[in-house]
């Protein structure tokens, strides 16, 4: 990665900002706002109601409200904006009914509390309808419909919810605290293959070397933008050669991966290998740090949105450098890192889903179900007789490239949002 | 290539005389580019006349050019009849998802981002969330919409069993079949389940719709091909200069222009057809015509003309006068040999050799650079043609041409596809082929 998403500065800084946002939304007199989202159906019924008349649940909203809820019908136009019916409900099970008559550059709606989105809906076209359901507390809200003519409408919420289901804050809290736990694996984890990658270079034994090099691979590639937040450390463990600034010595990883895979010799190798195992192992004692201040929630921990840009950050990765084949270009284990970063950013991602569930139910199916056709299409690249389980890279046709790219990309688009949605 | 190149003799032809003027017009008052654009403008968009307007300067002339915007909301789609624009960019998907749903809502978001591209608006007008991806890409943000259209089209293969659209797909759109001189066409650029054509006088601007309407794609469609087109290859506008292809070459003369009415019902806008959502469409069909640049830059100016059966610097037919000069077929030389070769371009693609059949020809100059393989520059014509029926009109023209044209020995078809383009968007809310999915 080029761009250090999850750099140490801004964690440190992140992190604090966010925890004031986050305890004034979670403590916060005035609004007090807390929500979360039961069964949320997203229903769409395409194409009837283009141009049409809008409101017409309004009826059907007072007779809702006494079975499973209150009804809200939002009407988004192009000249009026964002407009809501009723704009007051009493607290607990709200759904609303989201019509975008003509508003051509209205995409999302939002209910907003203190900076805090508590519920959205994507993909509001011109001449469809939508629907979203959140359970809201007592407090004062805002409908934000990003682009319309009016784009915040005040909501009111009275009386307090009859259930509390949890806090988003402490959701991403938990988040946090789980990230980090998965990160402190991985880094353990790559301790081992790279003192193995030492010793075989040592003992001059090529095979058990590349066999190590292959193993240590994905555990770096699954918490990449966490490494790379540590500028130092990054370029000493992971640089191609042609990042290499004149000067400064080729070290980590990939001088190793040359040796072993086009030079075909370990010969000279033992300071390389040793400079990588005392260099993962200072991953291990900044990591560690990081995870401890995560648990102590001090604000020098992991924060939530860098998380989720750490999830699409190494999407990023796998589109820069795994898809063009250029990551491990001796070795040709490049599918062995594509499916390491987009396994350690589906862990990320799944750190954060019971916050995002809170917020868009209908996000997390989805970014689900792309992950998993993501995973499907990179399944069939598996290879039990190559080194490192995958079809070695050179073997891949354009086409197959192309597969690879169209399904990744369907997961980045939405992935990349989840940042904004826990943040703002 | 392939096309109406007939003589002037049919009715619909535009009066060679009136074009005349109206080229010197305003080749005289502006003396740049804009000349054909703004005569465009004037005789079909809807705009103030240009005749009535003060002498400008350069300045003020391009500003116009970027301001200038052609109305999307129609019964038809623009980007047919439309003046032709300067560039292009054309982007072939595949649907991904398999629930019809999806496909309604990116029909939607489509029909919402190109009524704001066209009209030089951004995605959204909300700056939007600084921790989230902006809304907009961005690279149009100060940019007019220089008279973009946005014109989008449904393949066959759309109306497999994916979606419950086979028994919609009208008869026009049944596969072609093989023409000859489709044996190198690949199917990596070729075909695609929907299609965006966008044209603009300004490369940046089209780009910039592709991109964005792909990205709305995203987990719905996916990007099967794309083409630039870096200079249009047609005239579409009552009084536009034909252009000359890459061959240097004027290509579709005898094009049909948007003041004939009569020609466009006739050969181009869809009626009465046996899937009444298709009214008010039209069919395109694409073709990636790569030209062998070295080889025809190796041969003799006369053989170059026989070829195409007119001139190289004027456009004039072999036979003698000017560009609009009709064609006499009949002549023979001293030699008794016909002057317009029986296997020329012009001659091949005729009306008169074809049973009156046109179509609407809206091509681009492309290059994509050297052809990595062998070194040699890979350019050639985007071929667009608009009809009532890809059977009728484009198989009949192209079965002949790819059978016996001359030219053949220096083109390849090597991509394309055809696709049927809905009627227009009525307004906001309405959405491309809403009809379809009635």
């Amino acid at each position: 990665m080029t761009r250090a998403r999850l750099s140490r500065r801004a964690t440190a800084l992140g992190a604090a900002v966010l925890a004031t946002a986050v305890l004034s939304t979670a403590c916060g007199t005035s609004t007090g706002a807390g929500a979360s989202s039961a069964a949320t159906s997203a229903g769409s019924s395409a194409g009837s109601s283009a141009g049409g008349a809008a409101g017409s649940s309004a009826g059907a909203a007072s007779s809702a409200a006494a079975g499973s809820g209150s009804r809200v019908t939002v009407t988004i136009t192009d000249a009026q904006g964002c407009a809501v019916s009723p704009d007051t409900v009493p607290a607990g099970q709200v759904t609303f009914d989201l019509r975008n008559v003509d508003a051509t550059g209205v995409t999302e709606l939002e209910l907003v509390a203190a900076q805090r989105i508590l519920g959205e809906r994507e993909n509001l076209t011109p001449g469809f309808d939508s629907t979203f359901s959140v359970r809201v507390d007592g407090g004062a809200y805002q409908i934000y419909c990003p682009g319309a003519a009016t784009e915040r409408v005040p909501f009111t919420v009275t009386g307090k919810a009859a259930e509390s289901t949890g806090d988003i804050a402490e959701l991403l809290q938990q988040a946090a605290v789980e990230y980090a736990g998965y990160v402190d694996d991985q880094v353990s984890f790559l301790q081992v293959p790279v003192r193995q990658l030492a010793d075989a270079v040592k003992a001059g034994d090529l095979a058990a070397a590349r066999a190590a090099y292959a193993r240590a691979r994905p555990f770096y590639e699954r918490i990449e933008p966490v490494a790379e937040s540590f500028p130092d450390l990054d370029p000493a463990i992971d640089l191609r050669v042609g990042d290499v600034e004149a000067g400064t010595e080729w070290t980590g990883f990939h001088p190793i991966e040359q040796a072993l895979f086009v030079k075909k010799t370990t010969k000279g190798l033992g300071p390389l290998a040793d400079k990588l195992v005392a260099d993962v192992k200072k991953l291990q004692t900044l990591t560690g740090q990081l995870s401890t201040a995560t648990k102590a929630d001090d604000g020098k921990g992991y924060a939530p949105f860098e998380i989720a840009n750490g999830a699409s950050g190494l999407l990023e990765e796998v589109l820069k450098s795994k898809i063009t084949g250029e990551e491990e270009a001796y070795s040709r284990i490049d599918l062995l890192d594509f499916e390491a970063n987009v396994e350690g950013s589906q862990q990320a991602f799944a750190t954060l889903e019971p916050a995002l569930n809170r917020i868009d139910p209908t996000l997390v199916p989805q970014i689900t179900q792309r992950f998993q056709a993501l995973t499907t299409v990179l399944d069939t690249y598996r290879d039990p007789k190559a080194l490192g389980g995958w079809t070695p890279y050179q073997d891949l046709s354009s086409a197959d490239k192309k597969k690879l790219t169209d399904a990744l990309l369907a997961v980045q688009e939405p992935l990349s949002a989840i940042a904004g949605k826990i943040t703002a | 290539m392939t096309g109406a190149h007939g003589p002037g003799t049919s009715a619909a032809t535009p009066d060679p005389a009136r074009r005349g003027t109206s080229r010197r017009r305003f080749l005289g008052g502006a003396a740049i580019g804009a000349a054909g654009l703004a005569a465009g403008a004037a005789a079909g968009v809807g705009l103030a006349s240009a005749e009535a307007a003060p002498p400008v300067t350069a300045g003020q002339l391009a500003a116009q050019r970027e301001a200038q915007t052609v109305p999307f909301y129609g019964t038809r789609q623009a980007g047919i009849t439309t003046p032709q624009q300067e560039r292009l960019m054309f982007a072939a998907l595949d649907v991904t998802s398999t629930d019809v749903q999806d496909v309604q809502r990116l029909l939607g978001r489509w029909a919402a981002l190109a009524a704001r591209f066209t009209a030089g608006r951004p995605v959204s007008d909300s700056p939007g969330n600084p921790d989230a991806p902006p809304f907009d890409t961005g690279e149009a943000m100060d940019s007019g919409p220089y008279s973009l259209t946005i014109t989008v089209g449904f393949g066959a293969s759309l109306f497999d069993d994916r979606f419950g659209l086979a028994d919609r797909r009208p008869a026009a759109l049944a596969p072609l079949g093989t023409i000859p001189g489709d044996a190198v066409m690949k199917p990596a650029i070729t075909g695609g389940d929907l299609c965006i054509q966008a044209c603009a006088d300004d490369p940046q601007v089209v780009f910039h719709a592709i991109r964005n309407m792909v990205r709305a794609a995203r987990g719905t469609a996916v990007l099967r091909w794309s083409q630039l087109g870096f200079g249009r290859a047609s005239a579409t506008g009552a009084g536009q200069t034909t252009p000359r292809n890459l061959f240097g070459f004027r290509d579709g003369t005898n094009n049909i222009h948007a003041d004939d009415t009569g020609g466009l019902d006739q050969h181009v806008w869809v009626s009465g057809s046996d899937q009444r959502w298709m009214d008010d469409g039209s069919y395109l069909v694409a073709r990636k015509i790569r030209m062998e640049i070295e080889s025809w830059d190796t041969d003799d100016l006369a053989d170059q003309q026989r070829i195409f059966g007119r001139r190289k610097d004027t456009g004039a037919p072999l036979t003698g006068g000017t560009e609009f000069t009709p064609i006499d077929f009949h002549r023979t030389g001293a030699d008794g040999v016909p002057v317009i070769d029986p296997h020329s371009h012009v001659r091949l693609a005729s009306p008169e050799a074809n049973g009156g059949v046109r179509l609407l020809r809206r091509g681009y100059n492309y290059t994509d650079g050297q052809d990595p393989d062998t070194g040699k520059l890979a350019a050639g014509l985007f071929f667009l043609s608009y009809q009532r029926d890809p059977h009728a009109q484009f198989k009949v023209l192209q079965t002949r041409l790819g059978k016996s044209d001359l030219m053949n020995e220096y083109i390849a078809h090597i991509g394309g596809g055809v696709w049927a383009c809905p009627p227009g968007v009525r307004q906001a809310g309405d959405w491309f082929g809403r009809s379809l999915f009635d």
